[in-house]
Parts: structure tokens; sequence; C-alpha cells
């Protein structure tokens, strides 16, 4: 609890860059993202939310997933949906951008 | 347990490589590269609020929460389990070919997978996914991989072969809304190219596997096979029981796949040959189970499962299976995990399908719509499954003709009593009886779906048949001017309309008495509406009489009007001042229903019993409830629950005593069982009617006799089961009983034969049997006693 107070007092507190990054993730919103899980399984689909769990959802996702736990295997894919992957089991996560983008969201710190 | 490891060791293997094998394998769109995103998210969770979430406008939290959650075990059938696909899997060694080079462990093998497949098929015809339960072989996943090895492949093949066949008819039938998981059938092997060979594969089989035993009876001394036939397998002393277990499992396979195609041929060609298939079917299964006791002797390994549950007649797990390996498949429903019937279940269930097939092919196809209607309850009775159901409702309609034979007209003109010659009228021009065969086809197909579902679709075509009946009136009226008068010989059709019409009626109420005696095969009714049920059911019932005998007087009669040409038959006149048997029937349920409400009005109002105040509805709103699609078609007219109050309100035992319904239910069965002596199924009927008629009448009496206000009564009311019969028990205690005493001889489901003959002074009887009910087991219901 009390660091959850911290956390929001320091949010506060830092107001300016707070909102820089929260900005900056908006921004991602509706784009391309593909989020790997830990049973070897990815999702693709665009961006709709994210909460302070990190549990992401995805709109019109796509599973891929390998049918042989070796890696170079062709891969089988099927339509999902809306999907709710929890923070849990993500194991990567990244999003369709332009080579500039991409340096841009590398440098945020 | 060990693929566990398996799995976190292939998850770390993958882990460090997956964004690598991520970007090469799912492209990011032209120009553009795939983010690292996962730093960023970390320190924007770290940001955001409690609660907090970074959506876009077109968020709505009530949509989200209807999403996917990925690696929710209900939720999500993607979660890779043990294999990642069928291949993976079969490289992995899940279903080898040969699979045993030991030749004994090969064939025992292929039995134990013969066998749970039987168990997955039965447990597909109870309403499970074809995925999950079928094709959770892999060998019939990938018919390429068993082509080496004859046994194993025309057996896959004879399977994948029947269960296209099956779902072809079950789709065909289109009467499976309820169980409509049966025909998903998506991304499964189950038109491969050679199985419809499976048939000539598996005599091929059969007739080696028979030398083969032949063999080794021939040469019981010498222990050494013949040079030129190879045994099945190498223990020369187990030879004989392997190919005995074998080969009834094949022939089993043969006939069964023949019984089917025999039923789909059109018209009911194929019924009598479908019969001794049947009959072969039956007689293999029984060799089939006498063969696991010598398979579980020669078990090779220890049988793990309890013998109850398992699923081959050896008791060992089958090779090949994994009920995850089709789990994405079967995307539309939920991932659950079903249970496999056993094998023992399994025979049983394919025992009791042959059976009631055979019941379907030994039917004689009678063009009389009343024979139909009476056979097709009576088949219900026995609670059929799917197949059996689909196949009689394919049997029924074919063509929209019945049995693919009679034009549904002439059908109709049939059961309305008219000459066939009508049939070249141009009535059958009318619009409105053209719709009026649709209704019927339809009604037909919905009395052949599961109860449940029967009920409710047949309460919702009563309205189709209110509505023809009014268009069918009014097309008359217009035609032929209300005053004009019938009898006039130029105006046929109107006469033919007017036989249509009161065979509609007839129909409708025929339908509405079916609607209510379905209520109690499944059990909507509680011990406290049987008063409302029973009245409705005896105010259908008049109804019904009513235009059953006016469709015999008015045929009768215009039959008459042709016979006076010719001569007068005093025997006709002789046997037009009878009661037809039909009518008499119906009167006798009508006696029973009417005496039935009456009782149970005045136990409420004298001695209040059976009033079970509902905390959640009046007893108006449940009269509403049960009988509102009744209502709204106006069967009967002028028909609501003030007219049923006011009918009963006034019901007094002593009035009961006075006129007794049941006696004169019980007259009637004893003077009609003679007319119908050649009817087993409906002098069955009548002989529990009349048992019931008597024993409730007996029970009258007494009551009559103690006075039914006598103060040292006690009274106690139970439904409880019968084989055939719905009882209600009233048994009157003297006051010292206690309610543990009444409750012994509950459990002890004998108050029919009385036990304690002085203290149960009378029991009534209801019986839902008597209105042609069924046979449906009944569970003794929660104990609604009332103790006063």
């Amino acid at each position: 609890m009390e660091e959850e107070m911290e956390i929001s007092s320091s949010t506060r507190a830092t107001e300016s860059s707070s909102s820089d990054i929260v900005s900056r993730a908006r921004k991602l919103l509706f784009r391309r993202m593909l989020v790997g899980i830990k049973d070897g399984r990815f999702f693709l689909g665009s961006f709709h939310c994210i909460d302070k769990q990190g549990n992401i959802i995805l709109q019109d996702a796509v599973e891929y997933r390998n049918t042989h736990r070796s890696s170079p295997s062709p891969m089988e894919q099927r339509c999902l949906g809306l999907i709710l992957i929890p923070s849990s089991c993500r194991t990567s996560c990244h999003v369709d951008c332009s080579i500039e983008e991409q340096l841009s969201l590398l440098k945020f710190q | 347990m060990d693929w566990k490891s398996t799995e976190q060791a292939s998850m770390e293997r993958h882990a460090p490589n997956h964004s690598s094998s991520t970007s090469s394998s799912i492209p990011a769109t032209e120009n553009t590269v795939w983010a690292d995103a996962s730093p960023l998210l970390e320190t924007v969770c770290e940001e955001l609020r409690d609660g907090e979430l970074i959506h876009g406008e077109n968020f709505n939290l009530y949509a989200a929460m209807s999403a996917l959650e990925i690696m929710d075990p209900k939720m999500d059938s993607g979660i890779i389990n043990k294999y990642a696909s069928v291949d993976e899997a079969i490289e992995d060694g899940l279903a080898p070919v040969p699979i045993s080079l030991d030749k004994t462990v090969d064939v025992q093998c292929i039995i134990d997978i013969i066998d749970q497949l039987l168990a997955c098929e039965a447990t597909w015809h109870k309403g499970h996914s074809l995925a999950q339960t079928v094709f959770s072989c892999a060998y019939l996943l990938r018919p390429e991989r068993t082509l080496s090895h004859a046994l194993l492949d025309s057996y896959c093949k004879v399977i994948r072969a029947t269960c296209k066949a099956v779902t072809s008819i079950v789709s065909d039938a289109r009467t499976h809304e309820e169980e409509d998981l049966f025909t998903m059938a998506y991304g499964l092997p189950l038109n491969v190219e050679g199985d419809e060979k499976c048939l000539s594969l598996l005599n091929a089989v059969e007739e080696n596997i028979s030398r083969q035993l032949r063999a080794c009876k021939a040469l019981p001394s010498k222990r050494k096979p013949l040079e030129d036939i190879e045994p099945l397998q190498n223990n020369f002393d187990l030879e004989e029981g392997y190919c005995k277990a074998l080969l009834c499992r094949l022939r089993f396979r043969k006939h069964f796949y023949h019984v089917l195609t025999c039923m789909r041929r059109p018209q009911g060609r194929g019924l009598e040959l479908a019969r001794k298939h049947i009959a072969s079917c039956i007689s293999e299964l029984g060799s089939i189970l006498n063969s696991a006791e010598f398979l579980m002797s020669n078990a090779y390994g220890t049988c793990e499962d309890g013998t109850e549950d398992r699923t081959t007649a050896s008791g060992r797990q089958a090779i090949g299976f994994d009920a995850n390996l089709n789990s994405r498949i079967s995307a539309p429903t939920p991932p659950r995990s079903i249970k496999i019937l056993s094998w023992k279940k399994a025979i049983e269930y394919f025992e009791k399908l042959l059976h009631h097939l055979d019941i379907i092919c030994s039917y004689l196809l009678d063009p009389s719509l009343d024979v139909l209607l009476r056979f097709v309850a009576q088949f219900q009775k026995a609670q059929p499954d799917l197949v059996a159901r689909v196949h009689l409702q394919l049997l029924l309609v074919q063509d929209g003709k019945l049995y693919g034979r009679y034009p549904i007209l002439a059908v109709i003109i049939r059961a309305a009593r008219l000459p066939e010659v009508i049939m070249r009228h141009d009535i059958q021009k009318n619009e409105y009886v053209v719709q009026l065969g649709q209704i019927v086809i339809n009604m037909l197909k919905v009395l052949c779906t599961n109860a449940a579902w029967q009920r409710r679709k047949l309460g919702k075509i009563l309205q189709d048949w209110r509505a023809i009946y009014v268009q069918l009136e009014l097309a008359f009226r217009k035609e032929f001017g209300e005053g004009s008068s019938i009898s006039n010989g130029e105006n046929a059709s109107a006469g033919i309309l007017k036989h249509i019409l009161i065979w509609v009626e007839e129909q409708t109420y025929w339908i509405a008495h079916r609607f209510l005696v379905l209520g109690f095969e499944l059990e909507l009714y509680s011990p406290s509406e049987y008063c409302m049920v029973y009245w409705y059911l005896y105010v259908v019932l008049i109804r019904l009489a009513e235009k059953t005998h006016l469709k015999m007087t008015v045929s009768d009669g215009s039959a008459k009007q042709k016979g006076k040409k010719r001569k007068d038959s005093p025997k006709d006149l002789a046997r037009e001042a009878r009661i037809p048997p039909a009518i008499s029937f119906l009167q006798c349920q009508i006696c029973l229903a009417e005496g039935l409400a009456l009782l149970l009005a005045a136990l409420r109002n004298e001695l209040m019993v059976l009033q079970s105040p509902s905390p959640f509805n009046s007893e108006h709103e449940r009269f509403i409830q049960h009988f509102e699609l009744l209502q709204k078609a106006c069967i009967p007219d002028l028909i609501s629950y003030p007219s049923f109050k006011e009918s009963t309100s006034h019901a007094r035992l002593s009035s009961l005593v006075m006129y007794n319904y049941f006696k004169d239910a019980q007259k009637i069965a004893k003077e009609v069982k003679s007319s119908f002596l050649n009817d087993p199924d409906r002098l069955a009927e009548l002989c529990i009617l009349e048992q019931v008629a008597e024993h409730n009448s007996v029970a009258l009496n007494v009551i009559s006799r103690v006075g039914a206000l006598d103060p040292s009564l006690k009274i106690a009311i139970a439904p409880w089961e019968a084989p055939q019969v719905y009882n209600i028990g009233l048994s009157f205690f003297s006051r010292k009983d206690d309610q543990t005493h009444f409750s012994k001889i509950k459990s002890s489901n004998s108050l029919a034969h009385r036990p304690c003959a002085t203290r149960v002074a009378a029991t009534f009887r209801i019986t839902a049997a008597m209105v042609a009910a069924h046979t449906a087991v009944f569970q003794v219901a929660p104990t609604a006693t009332v103790i006063f």
C-alpha cells in the first residue's frame, strides 16, 4: 500500500515526464502489436488497451503457433478476435513501426 | 509430470530466440520493423495509477469483458499442452506403425484401439464433439500413415466412413439444433480418398483372419501352423482367442456400416435387409463382450483403470489417443475436458441404438397418420438417442412425402377420412391446403426430436395449426357463402374443406394433448400444480374426443350416403349405434383426468393439502407459465384461469363420492378392452387405466366411509416412482402415526401395495400413463410431504 502511495505521489510530482511516457504509450494504440507468450505462441492484433498490471487487450487478434517446438517449422494460424493476454504469461511484446519511430521508442529513458 | 519438465525445457529453448524467429516468420508491414515495446510498457505500467487504463476512444469496458483470456484453461482452446501439433505428436511416437514389432503385442494393441474407438464413438453420439472423441485417435488423423498396416488401415477407413455417414444423416435431418456439436467436423479428415473402399478392404482382412482361425483350429495337436498361412501372431496358444476377438469386432463394423447404408435407401426399401444386419450387429456385440475375459487375462501390461471405467476390453490404455490433439479445431466450444464412456457403457449404448433402429425397421410404413403418430409417440417413450431419432425422421419425411411414397396431401385426405378419389380434385391447388401439407411435415419432424425440444416446438407450432384453421375456414366461407348448403352435389370442394377443417381441429388438440403429457415426462409440474394440469388435460381431451367423434360421424355419413344408393345394410345401422372404441378410449381418459382434477381440488378445498404457496409466483402466474402457448393459440377457446378456478373451487369429496368418475373410467376401460386385442400397446395402456381407476375408486369409497373431515385422520402426500405409472399416494394415518413412519413406507416404495393395511386407509394413484404418456424413469420427487 505504502509503495502504491509513493508511486502515485511520485507520479503527481513528476507529472510532466509521466504524462510524456503515458502519451507515448497512447500513441501505440491501434497499431499492430505482436505479443509472445510462454507456451511459444504469438498473437498479432491491434493494441486496444493496457492496465496498470500490464494485461494487454488486442483486437482482431490472430494466433500463430509453431507446429513443432524446435524452432524452424511451419506456422499455423487462426483468428481469435478480442483477446486478453495476462502479463503473467507474456514473454515479449513488439509494435509495428518505422525505423525512426523505433529509435524514439527506444530512447524514452 | 514428465511432459511439464520437457515443456519448460522447450520454453527456455524458445525464449532467447523468440524475437528472431518472430521477425523472420511474422513480417511487419512494408518499410517497418518490429520494435520491442516491452521496456516502454513496463515503465508505463509503473507510472499508471491503480485502475487506470490506456485505451482508445472506442474502448468499452463491457465489451472488453468478453475478451478471450489467453492461457485460461476454460477459455483458451489453443494452449499448447503435450504436443504442439499432430505431426509433432506422431514424431514423438504417439502413434507408431506398426504398433509393436512383436506381432502378439501388435494385435493386442490394435484390439485396444478398436475398443477405445467404440467408446469414443458412443461418447460422440451422446453429444460430444467428433474432434474430441473419435478423432482423438492419431491414426485416424493421418490416413496415409496406416496404409502399410492392412488391419489397422481397413479399420480406420471404416470408422471414418461410418462417422461420415452418421454425420451426413444427422445434418440431413436438420433436427439437431439441441445437439449442434454433433456435426461439427471442420478440419477433420472425413472425406479421405479410398475410404469408400473400406468394406472391400475390411472383407479381405476378415477373410484372412478367418483363414488363420481355421488354420489354428485344424492343427490343435501339432502346434505348428500350416506353412502357407502366416499366423495372426506368434503365440500359438492365443491364436484362436485373438482371431475370434478381432473377427467379431471387424464384423460388427461391417454390419453396422451396412445398417446405415440400408436404412438410407429411399422409401424404406432397405429396411428388411437392415434388420438382418442389425441382428448380426447385436450378435457380434455379444461376442465382443464375451471376448473381454480372454483379453483381460492375457493383457501384457498392468491395467491401471478400475474395471468399471476402463475404455477397452483388456483394461489397458489404448495407444495413439490424445484428447488434446484437436482442441484447437473444436473452436466453437469452450475447451472443456470430456470423459469418454467406459467400454461396457459403449456396448450398452450400441445395443440400445440397434434395438431402436430395429423398432424403426420393423415399422410397416402404414399410410394412416393415426397409426404413425401412435407409433412415434410409443417409440419416443424409450427415450431414443439422436442417431435413432434422426433415422426415424428421415424415414418419415422423404422428398416432401410420407416415407417418400405417399404425397402428404393424400395422407391428410386419408386422415380426414375422405375418399381417395378426391386426390384428383383441384382442392390440392388451394394455397392453404398446400400450406397445411407443410405444417404436417413440420409436425412429423418435430415429433422426432428430443422430449424437451419437442415440447417447446409443439407449443409453438400450435399457433400455425390455429392460423391455418382460421385461414381455411375463411377460404371456405368466402368460396361458398355462409348460408349455402353443402349437401349440394356440385359443392364437392366445400364438403372436402369441411372434412379437412374438422381434421385440422382434431389434430390441433392431439398436439395440445401431447404437449401437456410431455410436461409429465420432463417433470415440469410440481404436485401442487397437478390439479390445474389434469384439469387442462381434461378440457383438451374433451375437445379431442368431440372432434374425433365429429370426424367419424361426418365421414360415416358421407359413406352411408353412397352406400344407400346401392343397398341399405342393417349391420351398418347397428354399428353406428355403438360408440367407436377410439372414442371410448378417450372417454376413459377424460373420466380419469376429470376425476383426478376434482379430487385434487377437493383435497385442497377441504383438507388444505397440496397447497404450496410459492414465494415467487401466484397460482395464476403458474397457470400462465404452464399453458401460455396453449392460451395464445386459443386451445381450447374460452378457457382461462378464471374458468379453471370456477370449475374447481366448489369441488368437494362428498360430491366426488356421489359421482364417481373413477368407477366410470374403470367401466369403460373394461368394456373397450376387447376392441384393442390386436393393439398390444393400447391394450397395455388400457390395463393401466383400469387398474388406476379401480384403485382410486376404492380409495374414494374408503374416505367416504371414514369421513374426510374425521379429525383422527392425518394426511400425507408424496409422489413416488413406479415403472410405468406416475403416482401420488395419499395416505391416511391415524393421529398417533408420525412422519418417520410415513417416510419408511415411502422409501420402501410400496404404498401401492398397502403394506400396513390397518394404517394406510387409502391410496390414490394418479397416472400420466393414462394419457398415453411414458415409460420414462421418474425420480422420486423431493418429498412434497404435507402433514396435518
